[in-house]
């Protein structure tokens, strides 16, 4: 009796910290939407309000006008699943050649790919990849803004790490069955990573839909830049600021990459499980 | 014949169509963006041979990066706003046609309907390098409700450093455990406020006349009138009768006295409307004031601050020219009297505040005023004009890294100035060091 | 050590083809990260051995002055330790938090996939906009933090003006939006463990704390492993935009880490050269981290 006592007050205990811990790590996003849905002179009234009492749609509408917040959306949208679908690529590609295969040079080509990660693009290359881009004449071009970025160390290392994990038994079955490596690949390999690439989706989406630097650069007209250049241009650093309508444009930026996650995390929890991320 | 005819038709059509293209890159956002598309659009339909491609670029600082970055690939654009501080390093790099050799090759344009205030920051050794766009001065904004509910009079407002102080402590209310209920003022902690409080006591910041006359070689700024500010800043913040905010935060600042939470606020005149609006909005009186000098300094002035529009080199003529005509048009009375009305910055000539007069504006409205009349009022000596540092960016870093050093407890007012004139200088030498 | 396709298993295509094969999977990644990453690289890391101009029209070698100026700075030296704090306490806050809380989400109370969704929320949230919310969150007299902290426990702090609170709100920040990376990957390896470990832990009168710590935590080391490393990659590389928004790097010089000292010198002060030097040191610290970690760290994991 006691036991299941405990066990109750346990779970009780645990549930608590869980209700406490989401409401304090949802409370930026709570703010954000509040913000969005007042009225722009009640933004900095005292005491601060996490509710919205009102519902200003307006903002809304504004950020829309004020900006070409469809447009930018989109652009992001092709960008950020562009990059996805070739970081997918070759990471899964070179996952699996770091995983299955011996090759000459395989710990020297996997250190230099893991030390891409020490050279982030959004700080001092950027304007050396600015002069790559012009001489390639992709200066104001999709081009410039997906496939710099569709290559990764993190999708390569993790597909790698996942791959590693599908017993050996499964490969001696497809050679017995007179499959090649790349029809295993295919047909064995990839259905199993169902999961990890539905995870990898979610990091690499993320990534490229908050990227602001480098389309600022990169895009030279208005209708080719990115839904984070569009937050921005909400903003007014120097003079009058519309919180309302900022935090309007922000929650509509945000929106996506909460779709992407919510449609894909249930195949990533469950991946993780299946596959069995050990190591 | 008829074909030679229609051939001819064509062509002519073709070139009566082609227009000449511009590219208009500027770091204004929120509805400032609508406003100069609106603008634009005005411009091409006065001259329908240009098309402006008007683009946001970001804040001041992404607009210079994109720019640096869009030179040196050779796809400059060909008006470009830079802020003021980045005039040195414009003219430095060599890629800007100085709007002077622009004027004196135009004669239909009178720069003396400009404000000479402004002017003179816009000038560099007797250069007008770029065309005055966007001007502001920092201003006192106050709460007359709470002035009254502090037994103070609401008409008069604090002039010097000792009665600002005085009022801070009559303003303040603090709870039972000394947290603060309201303080009585605040100011974005950014080294522009420390420039102008030395810019209105008649003090330099840099030698060679404040780079007017020179390359400046070193920062002069440790002197009795930076010193006075800066303990006026440490006694505010010690007592506890002012909040301060983090680096350059305009929105946090401006978030206290809306709220009401602080009596008085030292801002950008261009927050003007913003503050009309809500303190409509929250129920409380606003005032306008003149910054508070020392009683014993010297009479300077405010320094402007702001940016300018730049035009910019390796252009074929014709769209050089179509730059200059869209650059002269928005430095245009009407222009600036639209402008000024949508954003707050105020008109850079003398003829659109003429007309503003006329217009009743200004007694509609006289706390645009205030900031004008404060500008006018301001004396004009290489001190007042604002200095020009290569490595201006480094040097208000270091001031607003000594400003926070000192409210923190870690350097004495006395000491972190001396500090920060020490680092400004490295910083200018380092600086210099590319153009020995 | 996994053999997979070697050269040693005979196969349809011939030996030529499967001898190439792994280096034609790995040419799409190689000529991105080339091209994209190692010819900016390059060109960058040369430039820390010139002074230039903001605009490129003057250019001085220095050969390595860059480099003894930087070692030579207080500044800089001040920035290398306030990393190390910044990473390592970010760091061990986040995993054990992040563990703990995933322990908690696999115990599959009511309302568990709520949690986990939200809880997602942080890593969506660019880190400008995350670190603009918490600014006002965390504003000193109009926030919501302060009006709880007052109403509660009667003290107003001054989160991002004063030391050390600038640096535990910067922190706490960063914890915040590394939490869901973390959780979930801890989340999935507990999923896969067996109950029958759990429970035969349990008959053996091994309270819970033994039980986590000298069992769980271990069986999951390989992901402590991915994550710890990831984790600083992010930390060191990724912080600037946060410490921009949040404290630009104040009060003071407080809370400006490498990256942000980085990003200072390379887009505000467009002092180019010393922004290459600094990145060149940034890349050597990471790689000499790596590889002792890869070398010294991967001993300690405990693979099933």
């Amino acid at each position: 009796m006691r036991k299941s006592r405990k066990k109750l007050i346990t779970m009780l205990v645990a549930e608590a910290i869980l209700i406490v811990f989401t409401v304090i790590v949802t409370l930026p996003l709570f703010l954000a939407i509040t913000i969005s849905l007042q009225k722009p002179e009640t933004v900095f009234s005292y005491p601060p309000k996490l509710f919205p009492r009102s519902f200003h749609w307006q903002n809304y509408v504004e950020a829309f006008r004020l900006v070409p917040l469809a447009r930018l959306m989109l652009n992001s949208l092709i960008i950020a699943s562009s990059i996805t679908l070739g970081k997918l690529f070759t990471g899964t590609l070179a996952g699996y050649a770091f995983a299955n295969f011996r090759f000459k040079g395989k710990e020297v080509s996997f250190a230099l790919l893991f030390a891409t990660l020490f050279l982030p693009a959004e700080t001092v290359m950027i304007l050396p990849l600015f002069l790559i881009m012009k001489k390639f004449n992709w200066i104001n071009t999709y081009w410039a803004l997906i496939v710099p970025f569709t290559a990764s160390a993190t999708n390569t290392f993790l597909m790698r790490q996942h791959f590693l994990t599908i017993p050996r038994e499964l490969e001696d079955a497809a050679k017995i069955d007179g499959a090649g490596p790349m029809t295993y690949f295919r047909k064995i390999l990839l259905p199993l990573s169902r999961s990890m690439l539905a995870g990898a989706s979610i990091i690499n989406f993320v990534y490229a839909w908050n990227m602001y630097l480098w389309p600022l650069i990169v895009t030279m007209e208005d209708k080719m830049k990115t839904v984070q250049i569009g937050v921005k241009m909400l903003i007014d650093a120097e003079s009058a600021n519309n919180w309302g309508v900022i935090m309007a444009g922000t929650v509509v930026a945000l929106a996506p990459t909460l779709i992407v996650f919510l449609l894909l995390q249930n195949l990533f929890v469950k991946s993780l499980v299946r596959s069995g991320m050990k190591g | 014949m008829r074909k030679l005819l229609i051939v001819i038709l064509l062509v002519s059509a073709i070139f009566a169509f082609a227009k000449v293209k511009i590219q208009f890159w500027h770091a204004m956002g929120g509805w400032r963006i609508e406003l100069l598309q609106k603008m634009a659009e005005e411009f091409m339909k006065q001259n329908p041979d240009i098309e402006v491609e008007v683009q946001y670029t970001g804040s001041y600082r992404d607009t210079l990066n994109k720019l640096i970055a869009a030179v040196k690939a050779g796809t400059p654009p060909h008006v470009v706003q830079i802020y003021e501080i980045g005039t040195q390093v414009m003219i430095d790099g060599d890629i800007a046609i100085p709007i002077e050799d622009l004027i004196k090759k135009d004669p239909t344009f009178d720069i003396g309907k400009f404000l000479p205030q402004v002017l003179n920051y816009y000038r560099v050794n007797g250069k007008l390098h770029s065309m005055p766009f966007n001007s502001s001065n920092p201003i006192l904004y106050y709460n007359k409700t709470l002035f009254k509910k502090a037994g103070l009079d609401p008409e008069k407002p604090p002039r010097t450093f000792e009665e600002l102080i005085e009022y801070c402590r009559k303003l303040t209310i603090k709870d039972e455990k000394g947290n603060i209920v309201q303080a009585g003022i605040t100011w974005p902690l950014h080294s522009w406020f420390f420039e102008q409080f030395v810019a209105l006591q008649n003090a330099p910041l840099v030698d060679n006349d404040n780079g007017r006359s020179g390359r400046p070689t070193k920062a002069v700024f440790n002197h009795e009138a930076a010193r006075r500010f800066f303990r006026l800043w440490y006694t505010l913040s010690k007592e506890g009768i002012m909040i301060n905010t983090k680096k350059e935060d305009w929105t946090g600042a401006r978030q206290l006295f809306i709220s009401q939470k602080v009596a008085m606020l030292i801002s950008s005149t261009s927050d003007v409307k913003l503050m009309m609006d809500a303190a409509k909005e929250n129920g409380f009186e606003l005032g306008t004031a003149f910054l508070p000098k020392p009683k014993e300094a010297e009479q300077g002035g405010v320094v402007i601050g702001g940016g300018s529009l730049w035009i910019i080199k390796g252009h074929p003529k014709d769209e050089i020219e179509a730059a200059w005509k869209f650059v002269k048009w928005m430095a245009e009375p009407e222009q600036q009297v639209k402008w000024h009305l949508g954003t707050g910055y105020f008109p850079v000539r003398k003829d659109a505040v003429e007309e503003l007069l006329y217009k009743g504006y200004y007694a509609k409205y006289p706390h645009h005023l205030t900031a004008l009349l404060q500008l006018l009022f301001s004396v004009q000596t290489p001190n007042t004009r604002g200095a020009i540092i290569g490595a201006f960016p480094k040097v208000r870093d270091i001031i607003e890294t000594a400003i926070e050093r000192m409210i923190n407890g870690e350097m004495t007012p006395e000491k972190a100035l001396e500090w920060a004139e020490k680092e400004a200088t490295k910083a200018i030498q380092e600086y210099n060091e590319l153009y020995e | 050590m996994k053999e997979g396709w070697g050269i040693s298993h005979p196969f349809f295509g011939g030996e030529e083809v499967r001898k190439i094969l792994p280096y034609i999977l790995l040419i799409p990644t190689f000529i991105v990260i080339i091209l994209f990453i190692y010819w900016p690289a390059i060109y960058s890391f040369k430039l820390s051995l010139y002074r230039i101009a903001p605009f490129g029209n003057r250019m001085i070698f220095v050969g390595f002055k860059n480099f003894a100026k930087l070692f030579h700075n207080p500044e800089y030296i001040n920035s290398i330790s306030i990393t190390a704090i910044y990473v390592v306490s970010s760091m061990l806050i986040t995993l054990f938090l992040s563990f703990f809380i995933a322990i908690l989400l696999n115990m599959k109370l009511p309302g568990n996939t709520v949690y986990r969704t939200l809880i997602f929320a942080p890593y969506a949230i660019s880190p400008a906009i995350a670190g603009t919310l918490w600014t006002f969150l965390l504003n000193p007299v109009v926030g919501h933090v302060n009006y709880f902290f007052s109403k509660f426990f009667g003290i107003q702090v001054e989160w991002l003006t004063t030391k050390p609170f600038a640096l535990y709100a910067l922190i706490f920040a960063t914890v915040w939006k590394t939490l869901p990376f973390n959780i979930i990957f801890y989340l999935a390896g507990l999923q896969n463990i067996p109950d029958e470990l759990l429970e035969s832990s349990m008959i053996d009168g091994a309270n819970a704390w033994t039980r986590t710590w000298k069992i769980i935590f271990p069986l999951l080391s390989p992901i402590t492993f991915y994550l710890v490393i990831m984790n600083i990659i992010s930390f060191m590389f990724a912080s600037f935009a946060i410490i921009d928004v949040m404290t630009k790097g104040g009060p003071g010089d407080y809370t400006t880490t490498m990256i942000y000292r980085l990003f200072l010198d390379a887009f505000v002060f467009q002092r180019t050269g010393s922004a290459a030097a600094q990145s060149v040191i940034m890349f050597i610290i990471m790689a000499i981290v790596t590889i002792v970690y890869f070398k010294f760290g991967e001993r300690r994991v405990h693979y099933q």
